[in-house]
């Protein structure tokens, strides 16, 4: 979600169909759901807020949305799918394993890097919807092991008993969100060469992670 | 609160729900507590308290760093599967009331486990970050609680094994300690984990004094191949 807030429509008499316009209005709602939850927290988050940010009328947002939750909710779900494509665009590219996963990790942390707002919705605010959260995390977390494991090369050495793939997305989240917790987003990418090495260790061992990790420097 | 906590989280916990589930007057619960933040808070000490116990419990008397980690991975994690409220209040709710405090755990653990290789008189080398180790497992505890599956939390043994001791004494030592608790818990954990015969074999057999935490559920099929290798 690094791109730039949807812009409003313009007023008075215009040319977009019924369909432009409550796609625009959705897509505003959205971004301001996330901007104002990771903002005031969301406890202190009303819907007039996310109205008055957005530009959108009360009327539209109950069109569109049974209630705060649900407009939370489908606000997450678009931030997490944009998140796992551009993860997944990275991981899909050209190259050797190792560096796959590092232009990876990269896109990732750049995401997170580049709208800290957004990151903090995604992560750390929605645990206050509720049960729902549960779900929510369980399912991102394995679309993340689904993508990484569906690239894996087929010549790594056997992990044994390990699930590396839980592993490596385990260190990268739990990194991502200690960061992100601590208002620190916008110092992710410098992590990149530590966390690399964290992730591939479980896969290659020590010397060959080392050397994959730090080796670009 | 733990119970509240636990069916609807801690946003959706009411000062009504407390009352009425711990059959205490409102009157009565203001007394003892503020709010519900401050009930919340005594509720998660106490929970940490308990898992801290359990723990400390399980490495009395064991002077070998890797098998005391070994047994304390294996009483926290049938503690949290047997009582799964505790990792969602600790995991779960604790994060979303201050997000913050994702490290606090660590912070508390990962100097008792170095301390556990220094008294070994190991030179506490760092492999690979203690911290990031501890979030991996956190994380990977916390999605099979979330997802309801807190009874299948023995079966991250090997996993979190794996990850106590990796940092402290490098991958390869990671991996056979791993698989000889693999191999410990029983079959469920191991034939999930479609860890190959052979390599068991060799990890039992190399295992030498290095027992794991003696179940009964040692004596596997495995066991047996090992025993008429050596």
């Amino acid at each position: 979600m690094s791109a730039p807030a949807p812009a409003r429509l313009p007023r008075g008499r215009h040319h977009l169909s019924r369909d432009d316009v409550t796609r625009s209005q959705r897509e505003r709602l959205i971004a301001a759901t996330a901007r104002v939850t990771a903002e005031r927290g969301y406890e202190a988050t009303s819907v007039a807020d996310i109205l008055a940010a957005s530009g959108v009328g009360r009327e539209s947002f109950y069109e569109l949305f049974g209630d705060r939750r649900e407009c939370v909710l489908v606000a997450h779900q678009a931030m997490l799918d944009d998140l796992i494509a551009k993860v997944g665009a990275a991981y899909a590219g050209e190259g050797e394993w190792v560096d796959r996963c590092r232009t990876t990790l990269a896109a990732l942390l750049d995401w997170f890097a580049s709208d800290p707002a957004a990151g903090r919705f995604l992560l750390v605010e929605v645990a206050a919807v509720g049960p729902e959260f549960h779900a929510r995390f369980e399912a991102g977390f394995d679309r993340f092991v689904e993508i990484i494991d569906a690239g894996l090369p087929a010549d790594l050495p056997d992990p044994g008993p390990l699930p590396t793939t839980s592993l490596a997305v385990g260190a990268a989240i739990s990194r991502v969100y200690v960061e992100v917790a601590a208002g620190r987003s916008e110092h992710l990418p410098a992590l990149l060469p530590q966390l690399t090495y964290e992730v591939l260790v479980p896969f290659l061992g020590e010397a060959t992670a080392r050397d994959a990790a730090f080796a670009a420097l | 609160m733990v119970s509240c906590c636990a069916e609807k989280t801690y946003a959706e916990t009411t000062i009504a729900d407390l009352v009425s589930r711990a059959c205490v007057s409102r009157t009565t619960f203001y007394k003892l507590f503020s709010d519900k933040r401050d009930c919340f808070e005594a509720a998660a000490a106490r929970c940490l308290e308990r898992v801290g116990a359990t723990l400390a419990r399980a490495v009395e008397g064991c002077e070998a760093p890797a098998e005391a980690t070994r047994r304390a991975t294996v009483a926290g994690l049938e503690l949290l599967a047997a009582e799964p409220e505790l990792a969602l209040i600790l995991n779960g709710d604790v994060l979303g009331v201050e997000p913050r405090r994702v490290d606090r755990y660590a912070r508390l653990a990962v100097p008792a486990v170095e301390a556990l290789w220094a008294r070994a008189g190991e030179p506490v080398r760092k492999h690979s970050s203690p911290g990031i180790a501890f979030g991996r497992a956190q994380l990977l505890v916390f999605h099979e609680v979330a997802a309801g599956r807190a009874e299948r939390l023995p079966a991250l043994v090997p996993d979190i094994v794996y990850l106590a001791t990796a940092p402290f004494a490098g991958h390869d030592e990671g991996l056979r300690q791993a698989r000889l608790a693999a191999a410990s818990v029983g079959d469920g954990a191991s034939a999930e984990a479609g860890a190959s015969p052979d390599r068991e074999v060799e990890a039992l057999s190399t295992g030498g004094t290095e027992e794991g935490p003696g179940r009964a559920a040692k004596a596997t099929s495995r066991t047996a191949t090992a025993g008429q290798i050596s």
